[in-house]
């Protein structure tokens, strides 16, 4: 076998300031023709770096800082800017991270994918033309001719992706770097995007390098994993060894960290890695990843380990690589009590009825003197829903289903178009200034991105006291007093009460701003995609926190997530959300066992699984999401529903029928012929 | 230690303070902003004590002998009697060009302390608070801008000089401001357009939304919680708005609509020495004109670094 | 696309009519009586005032003066000067925007294309040698006053140029004073308009350079740049094909805004010159306090203005792919 890349002790380094950063360091790496090899790395851990690395590429304030780089046994390092140039065209291509921004706005995506066949070739505009409406096809893009005379914004994200995969492959490249292609996308888009490179990558005999942070989409695609951190590479390993036995303390932790399927925030506690990943400032002589490790001896902060092989083809980066072990019994049992209360009726804390939220478009003069208005977009659309006291309800939908606008019904900060909402048993107000403050200490949020929740200016004692004074009327020092238990409660040490957000990680600032939710003492606390900003290595602990406090204090909580296992690990009931409708409710045991609504059942079967072994099927949805502007006619999902049983979906609203256990959906299929159609499913 | 909203407030400023010597030394960082600040400094210096630097203090002192040239030596660093020279009515150039200077910080500095506290308070309010109140502001606004600031001012200060008012009332009081009025009044819907935006953008933060669901007053969302992050883009506003307020009153002052004749306005002065005066004083003009020059540079770069500094120090 | 091109032309609509009445009530809501302004102030008598309030209707209510004048202004009945002994005000002003008009275009021919070509070699280059160079060059000398580099231009260029015996030779040299006769041919003019015209072209260039300058540079930064460079094309493509476009589609609104820029400076620019255009008309209007006449160049020059920016809207958005449906 060819071996087309071969790294070797690569560094790289970009001025930030007067310092140079040095965000990749010691990368070895080699990729053989027909070999599709994953990197896989947290924010940061400089992915992205050795991704354009890899091609040379650098941005005006990088530089190399040594080692080596061959294709095919050419120094890359040593070639001049036409021979790269010769390169890129022909033999490497990156489809790269966010295809939207990556494509030209003002021209016409066909024309950009000729330009790189063009590059690449040298053909007539005639020919080029052809072969990127062919190329359009092979990506399974619908009318490629259609498509290709459009520009990208008037692309779904998904269609967008599929051009640059287009862009990239029809040049036959040698090698293909992804970037996180599919980051960005809705999880059911991610499938269809995935399933497409895998029947084109193979049989190519290309070598493939996929960057992505999502151990699932490695778990799935690739045959080797790197797995990178702070910079450098913590472990090398074929997939299957990697996920089965770890031989880093790091990729014990990260797999760790994922919530199992089945795993339930009542039985275990989810396994974390503590701390934060360092500054590459300051990168010092021992191992980098030594201040979060739990085998971590004296020798490990004093001397950097070597990247040696541990077994035939498997690298690791670790002194103690021969310690690391998948603890045995990964669902210890805690909180047995807790389960069995969540189940019983406690208190009604929220209800829902024919809960609406319709955004009309702005009018113009000339529209308002006719007398037209254009059709509102419905974002909430008659949305019952119940929630109970100590319970935790689960909210998931692709985005543009509606979540966080029905979330910000709740908490009053979106007004409602019509329907009744009921918290704590009596009828509630749009208006959120029109609320008692007694109501407002009762209801409180966490909000998605950590970057804004918290404001600059404020330090963490100010943020903490501040509700703490006008909500639960406390006194200044009262609060003060308060807000050091609080924070003790969110696990940051008392000397943060003097830092600003600036001096905080993502994961702290999430703690500071669950901790200010909390301080209140609410009785529901909506917390909207809290974890989905965060890399996985925070994520399971701020999860943990969510769990302990919520227990603690005995609130509900309304859990708005777009990534079902971390909402399967938390909820107690999970509601579906399709194009502003509720489209299933279940118990998470329920849903989980046996998915009735046909969305319901393709999201699940999207989700890649963190383990190699573990092929779901796929169902693939067709097309992107309708507009809320253009809802389709009879049930919402009938144009992209795999089970679609012919006119009457697209003509009558479905019924919504319930079980006698609490489940119910929102099709015309009844749920026992669901029932055998998906046992039944290939 | 316990929390008051005092030092809540005060700790704000301290962490704005903190930003504000960041930017300070970025400001001397570079040669271009360091030369502006520089000159700037040198001018502000002039305004504040100009009676006590300037030899003959005495704006309109007609004693000397008139058409004196300049005896200023650059090589041997020696001012001379006259270091400027003297005009065609006998006053010391060097005098009047250094008491010129108080004015113009005077009525430029002000009129932009006030448009940029008037403009904000309005800007920054109709940007959260939105509605049709913001929208008629707004349009108000556009349809101000429309009008170039130079015309408008024209118009106001060349009516507002030709009204009759009873000598010591208000009005007339008034009436000697009236360049400083107009640039407060010019400029407070120019920042009140970039208040409102900064607003536009903070207010669909996160932490604004929790001081919503906190029950938090509308006066204390715009003053307490965006307030401080819309400082830098404000911060960047006024300088440039000072840069142009400086112009604006150098060029009224040329056109004949600033202070009235024998007050040492520089722009007063290049028009009164310009034509045929030109060729027997030429340095009559030619040392305002270059004070003027001087001033817009070192403003202009001063303000050209000030929004590097704070671009790149972000909050 | 139409919707958006609708949109403009309301909201240019709204904003013209909020003008008009800001110009109208500027000069009526400010303290004092139009009529003793216009008939001299302090020094006027009585009957003096009285003529000119019934004859220019000033005892109507407010309102209606308003759209008195407003109907007035749309017709074309722009009244007859006070300052200039019963000049038709429409006529005067025709011929002073004529010459105005040469002005600017001369002088927006010459900046646009110097100011965009500055940008970009500065936005090409960014904080290298050529950029320090021309952005030291438009923060400085060319931010200065217009009033200081058209004296700059008169006394040492116009003046320095005239007695050099290089000048004698190619018989052609800058008058030092503009001031033409007011319906001069365009080619009588020309030779009249150049200084002015530069110095007017130096207060467009630093603000469309630097504008074109920071569009270059954020350009540059984006995704996908970095995709066609990496399709292997030469960096010139990459900048010519890729970048400019989309880093000089602002540069119309750009411009257009600008324009207002131009219109402030060429009331300076004529004054120092003595061009007999439509800002010297203002300034000896204002002078002479000839209200009716002010009011109708203002109005003028803020519908050239709105005018501008409308067709530059509708430029860019026929332009941009990305507005279709606004």
């Amino acid at each position: 076998m060819t071996q087309l890349l071969d790294v070797r002790g690569l560094g790289v380094s970009y001025r930030m300031g007067r310092t140079w950063l040095r965000a990749l360091r010691e990368f070895t790496l080699q990729v053989d023709a027909g070999q599709i090899v994953g990197i896989v790395g947290e924010s940061g851990s400089g992915k992205s770096t050795a991704a354009l690395a890899l091609m040379h590429y650098l941005s005006a304030n990088g530089r190399i800082d040594g080692g080596d780089l061959r294709f095919l046994g050419e120094d890359m390092l040593a070639m001049d800017a036409a021979d790269l140039r010769r390169l890129w065209a022909r033999h490497i291509k990156l489809v790269p991270q966010n295809a939207g921004a990556a494509l030209n706005p003002s021209i016409k995506v066909g024309r950009q994918v000729a330009e790189a066949l063009k590059a690449a070739e040298g053909i007539a505009d005639e020919r080029a033309d052809q072969q990127v409406i062919e190329s359009f096809r092979d990506v399974n893009l619908v009318d490629p001719a259609q498509v290709a005379k459009r520009y990208p914004h008037e692309l779904s994200g998904g269609m967008q992706q599929r051009v640059a995969i287009a862009m990239a492959l029809m040049c036959q490249p040698d090698l293909l770097i992804l970037d996180e292609p599919t980051t960005g996308l809705d999880v059911t888009t991610e499938a269809v995007i995935l399933d497409l490179l895998r029947a084109l990558i193979s049989g190519r005999g290309a070598g493939v390098l996929y960057i992505t942070h999502n151990l699932g989409v490695v778990a799935q695609l690739c045959q080797r994993v790197v797995v990178l951190y702070a910079g450098e590479i913590m472990e090398e390993a074929p997939v299957a060894q990697l996920f089965a036995s770890p031989r880093h303390p790091y990729t014990l932790g990260l797999l760790s960290s994922l919530p199992k399927a089945g795993q339930r925030k009542a039985r275990s506690r989810l396994q974390t890695i503590h701390g934060n990943p360092p500054d590459l400032r300051s990168v010092g002589a021992g191992c980098v990843y030594a201040d979060r490790c739990p085998l971590t001896i004296e020798i490990c902060r004093r001397q950097k380990p070597p990247l040696e092989e541990v077994e035939p083809g498997r690298l690791a980066r670790c002194f103690r690589w021969a310690d690391v072990e998948f603890p045995a019994a990964r669902l210890a049992p805690i909180h047995e009590a807790a389960q069995a209360e969540a189940g019983v009726a406690g208190q009604m804390v929220m209800q829902t009825s024919q809960l609406a939220r319709h955004f009309s478009v702005p009018r113009d003069l000339v529209d308002m003197l006719r007398g037209r208005s254009p059709k509102p977009i419905r974002a909430v659309d008659g949305v019952n829903l119940r929630l109970r006291h100590g319970q935790t309800l689960g909210l998931v939908g692709e985005s543009g289903s509606g979540k966080t606008t029905l979330a910000r019904i709740v908490i009053g900060l979106e007004a409602r178009s019509g329907g009744k909402l009921e918290l704590f048993g009596a009828d509630i107000p749009g208006d959120l200034r029109s609320r008692q403050q007694d109501l407002l200490s009762q209801v409180q949020m966490v909000f998605q991105n950590p970057q804004n929740s918290l404001n600059p200016y404020r330090s963490v004692r100010q943020t903490l006291c501040r509700p703490l004074v006008k909500l639960r009327g406390l006194s200044a020092k009262a609060a003060e007093h308060q807000a050091m238990q609080l924070l003790e409660a969110v696990n940051l040490r008392a000397d943060y009460a003097d830092r600003y957000p600036d001096e905080l990680s993502g994961g702290e600032k999430q703690r500071v701003a669950i901790a200010r939710a909390f301080a209140s003492q609410p009785s529901l606390v909506i917390c909207d995609e809290p974890v989905s900003a965060l890399d996985v290595s925070v994520q399971s602990a701020v999860l943990n926190l969510l769990a302990d406090l919520q227990d603690e204090h005995g609130s509900a909580c309304l859990f708005i997530s777009h990534n079902l296992s971390v909402v399967g690990y938390l909820a107690d009931v999970i509601a579906v959300m399709y194009l502003g409708q509720i489209v299933e409710v279940a118990s998470v045991d329920a849903l989980f066992r046996a998915p009735s609504h046909p969305y319901t059942e393709a999201l699940l079967a999207a989700i890649p699984a963190p383990d190699p072994s573990q092929h779901s099927e796929r169902i693939l949805l067709s097309d992107d999401l309708p507009s809320a502007q253009d809802l389709p006619s009879g049930c919402r999902f009938h144009t992209r529903c795999p089970r679609n049983i012919g006119e009457i979906c697209g003509r009558d609203e479905p019924p919504w029928r319930e079980t006698g256990s609490g489940q119910g959906i929102r099709c015309h299929i009844p749920l026992d012929e669901l029932a055998v159609l998906q046992a039944g499913a290939p | 230690m316990h929390v008051t909203p005092a030092q809540s407030l005060s700790s704000s400023i301290s962490r704005n303070l903190a930003g504000i010597g960041r930017a300070l030394r970025a400001l001397f960082s570079g040669p271009q902003s360091a030369l502006g600040t520089a000159l700037v400094a040198f001018f502000f210096i002039l305004a504040l004590f100009g009676g006590q630097l300037a030899p003959y203090p005495k704006a309109n002192d007609q004693s000397h002998d008139a058409r004196v040239s300049p005896t200023l030596d650059i090589g041997s660093l020696q001012l001379g009697a006259h270091p400027f020279g003297t005009d065609r009515l006998g006053r010391d150039v060097y005098s009047r060009v250094i008491l010129g200077a108080s004015s113009i910080f005077r009525i430029a500095g002000l009129g932009t302390l006030i448009s940029v506290v008037l403009g904000s308070a309005l800007g920054m309010t109709m940007g959260y608070r939105g509605g049709w109140l913001d929208e008629l502001l707004g349009r108000v606004i556009d349809a101000l801008l429309a009008i170039p600031a130079l015309l408008l001012a024209l118009v106001m200060v060349g009516i507002i000089r030709n009204l009759d008012f009873e000598i010591n009332s208000w009005q007339a009081a008034l009436a000697d401001e009236v360049t400083l009025l107009v640039i407060a009044i010019l400029y407070i819907p120019v920042v009140a357009r970039v208040a409102r935006s900064a607003a536009l953008d903070i207010k669909t933060r996160e932490f604004v939304a929790a001081a919503e669901i906190r029950g938090e007053s509308s006066a204390y969302i715009v003053f307490r919680e965006i307030l401080p992050s819309a400082i830098p883009a404000l911060v960047v506003e006024a300088s440039l708005r000072f840069s142009y307020a400086i112009f604006l009153v150098a060029s009224l002052g040329f056109l004949g609509f600033g202070s009235p004749p024998p007050s040492p306005d520089w722009g007063l002065m290049v028009n009164e020495n310009r034509g045929g005066f030109y060729r027997l004083t030429p340095w009559a003009l030619e040392f305002p004109a270059l004070a003027i020059a001087l001033l817009v540079i070192g403003v202009n770069l001063m303000s050209d670094g000030i929004r590097r500094a704070v671009q790149k120090g972000g909050a | 696309m139409i919707l958006f091109l609708r949109r403009r032309f309301v909201f240019f609509f709204f904003t013209y009519l909020l003008s008009s009445l800001m110009i109208f009530f500027l000069l009526r809501v400010l303290p004092g009586d139009p009529a003793r302004v216009i008939a001299g102030g302090r020094e006027a008598t009585a009957e003096q005032v009285e003529q000119i309030r019934s004859e220019l209707r000033l005892d109507a209510p407010l309102p209606q003066q308003y759209l008195s004048w407003l109907g007035d202004f749309a017709r074309g009945d722009w009244g007859t000067s006070i300052a200039f002994r019963g000049a038709d005000n429409r006529a005067l002003i025709s011929e002073r925007s004529i010459n105005s008009g040469r002005l600017a275009l001369v002088a927006l021919l010459l900046s646009v294309p110097l100011s965009l070509a500055l940008g970009v070699i500065a936005g090409l280059s960014e904080n290298k040698l050529p950029d320090v160079i021309i952005s030291l060059l438009t923060l400085s000398v060319v931010s200065l006053p217009e009033f200081v580099t058209g004296l700059f231009l008169i006394n040492i260029v116009a003046l320095g140029w005239s007695g050099n015996p290089l000048a004698e030779a190619l018989g052609w040299w800058f008058p030092a004073s503009s001031a033409v006769p007011a319906n001069a041919s365009f080619g009588e003019m020309l030779p009249a308009l150049w200084l002015p015209a530069f110095a007017a072209t130096l207060v467009m260039l630093a603000y469309i350079s630097r504008l074109t300058r920071a569009g270059v540079i954020e350009e540059l930064k984006r995704d996908y740049v970095r995709t066609a460079a990496l399709k292997g094309i030469a960096w010139r493509t990459v900048v010519l094909r890729h970048v400019l476009r989309n880093a000089l589609l602002p540069t119309i609104t750009v411009i257009a805004i600008s324009i207002s820029w131009l219109v402030s400076g060429l009331v300076v620019i004529e004054f120092v010159f003595g061009f007999p255009g439509l800002g010297s008309l203002l300034i000896a209007a204002i002078e002479r306090r000839d209200l009716p006449l002010v009011q109708a160049i203002v109005m003028v020059t803020v519908s050239v203005i709105l005018l501008a920016n409308l067709l530059a809207d509708w430029a860019y958005a026929a332009l941009n792919p990305r507005i279709k449906l606004g």
